[in-house]
């Protein structure tokens, strides 16, 4: 009873969230129907349809997916990794902290694309260029909710840890990550999209696959519609990568009672 | 010389915190011998120094004048013939019951672990909630989890710091039967602090009255009647009396008939 209720409310919610779409599509059909702009600027969606489905049939769009992942999993694992270890130190140690932080505070101020140049003349353009543009994006996002989670272990967990003798590696792994893994997390998800969003960046740049030059390609075709799917392929992706650790999340932190996987 | 297990004296020993540069005395010369197996109950209003004193005999504050001897050995850090019992139960939300008592155990084997977290459940009567987590368990469940943990260990003192003070008046009442029960089946050392008179009147051998600012013991009363003590008898209400007395809360002049 209260089961079928509840999902009632997830199938009201998820209706609600049709909403805004339709309303989009609409007007966009209603604007197309006065003429304004030339269907050369203006797609129609049903053309949209037909290109989304011309990519997906070449071949072209799952090869540019996979191109733009592959980057996107290895500058995330690289800035991530580092991001973690960065946090977990600055973490734990106060000194250690005192003497990084500023300097990563500094970096961090200076714009994501402003690294572009310098990453050009150390790196090229190829794929390493993009993959260290990527790891960039996804350092920051996890070093910080590291920091937090791990400076943030109740002190009397701390005791607690202490009167059982766990000490160094024991009680980093048993106490100090279990305690700072919803921080983690929420890392791990900034950090994924961060780096979805800085392989398009890189590959606007400069590349020969990839969404980032699937999009670029067709501007200089001057194909809107390829532009079209590129960004709505792109928004779907982030979408579904954030979902799918959202729902990793609630597994992983289902001791939380509190918890139901609806954080932003 | 060899002295009996679970046995801690404290001999004089006096403590101060620096507050705003200043020394602070919160203990002062402080003289006491828990004697082994005996039930020691530690009573005194807040700020009397008495959840510090029973930190220096956990171990996890070890800077003070004076001695503090387990066994007849200077206390210099937290040992597994210590066992302790907070005032908020301090599982670990992440970790499952059964995972929550094996904590202290983690240099055993998988089967031993189970065998103690099993026998240690049971004797809380909590048989079954293995893989319960922290946040399913009401308070005094949690802190019976606690005990089972704490006792897990085989320590030869349990201390207990105000180990009943978050739960319900009920369940309180219900909850210092166990503790006694516990204590009478483990034949181990316990002491508790706690500001419930009842409670220590209840389950103890020895009150000990600290007072406040700094704290020093102010009077050690022993509790000589049998077990499973009738809270309503006269003898209980006679001690329950000249411990309050201590505190200038006695009931020789009640309002009525002062006027």
């Amino acid at each position: 009873m209260i089961k079928n209720l509840l999902h009632r409310f997830a199938l009201r919610d998820k209706l609600l969230a049709l909403i805004v779409p339709l309303l989009v599509l609409t007007l966009w059909q209603s604007v197309l129907s006065l003429h304004l702009f030339s269907d050369l600027i203006l797609i129609p969606p049903l053309t949209l349809v037909s290109t989304f489905l011309e990519l997906v049939g070449s071949g072209d769009l799952a090869n540019n997916i996979l191109a733009s992942l592959q980057r996107v999993m290895v500058g995330f694992l690289l800035g991530g990794s580092l991001g973690f270890i960065f946090g977990v130190v600055t973490g734990l140690s106060p000194f250690m902290n005192r003497v990084l932080t500023p300097l990563i505070k500094a970096l961090q101020q200076v714009p994501e694309f402003a690294w572009m140049p310098l990453i050009i003349l150390l790196f090229g353009i190829d794929e390493l260029a993009k993959v260290v543009f990527v790891s960039i994006g996804a350092f920051y996002p996890m070093l910080f909710n590291t920091y937090l989670g791990v400076s943030g272990v109740p002190k009397k967990y701390q005791e607690l840890a202490w009167v059982f003798d766990y000490r160094r590696f024991r009680y980093l792994t048993k106490v100090i990550i279990p305690s700072a893994l919803p921080s983690i997390i929420t890392g791990i998800r900034l950090s994924l999209g961060l780096s979805w969003m800085f392989v398009v960046g890189a590959e606007l740049f400069g590349a020969d696959s990839g969404l980032g030059y699937m999009m670029t390609w067709g501007r200089q075709l001057f194909q809107i519609d390829i532009v079209m799917v590129g960004l709505i392929v792109i928004g779907a992706i982030g979408f579904a990568m954030n979902s799918l650790l959202l729902i990793i999340e609630k597994r992983l932190l289902s001791w939380r009672v509190s918890f139901d996987g609806r954080t932003l | 010389m060899t002295v009996e297990k679970g046995t801690l004296e404290i001999k004089n020993l006096s403590k101060s915190f620096i507050v705003d540069n200043n020394p602070l005395l919160v203990l002062n010369n402080i003289n006491i011998k828990f004697p082994a197996c005996a039930f020691i109950s530690i009573i005194g209003g807040s700020g009397c120094g008495k959840t510090t004193l029973l930190r220096i005999m956990l171990g996890l504050d070890t800077s003070y004048d004076g001695e503090a001897l387990m066994d007849g050995e200077r206390i210099v850090g937290p040992g597994s013939n210590r066992g302790i019992v907070f005032q908020d139960h301090r599982l670990l939300p992440w970790l499952t019951v059964g995972e929550n008592v094996a904590f202290g155990l983690d240099r055993l084997n998988r089967k031993e672990k189970k065998l103690l977290v099993d026998e240690n459940l049971k004797l809380v009567g909590l048989s079954g909630f293995e893989s319960a987590y922290p946040s399913q368990l009401s308070g005094g469940m949690a802190q019976r989890v606690a005990i089972a943990r704490a006792l897990a260990n085989k320590p030869e003192i349990l201390l207990l710091d105000e180990p009943l003070g978050a739960l319900d008046a009920l369940t309180r009442i219900h909850m210092q039967k166990e503790l006694e029960r516990l204590w009478l089946l483990e034949k181990i050392t316990m002491i508790m602090v706690t500001h419930d008179v009842d409670e220590a009147i209840y389950l103890s051998d020895k009150v000990v009255i600290m007072s406040s600012r700094p704290g020093v013991i102010k009077k050690i009363i022993d509790i000589p009647s049998s077990r499973s003590r009738d809270r309503a008898s006269s003898e209980f209400m006679q001690i329950k009396a000249e411990i309050l007395k201590e505190f200038h809360l006695g009931t020789e002049y009640p309002f009525a008939y002062a006027i």
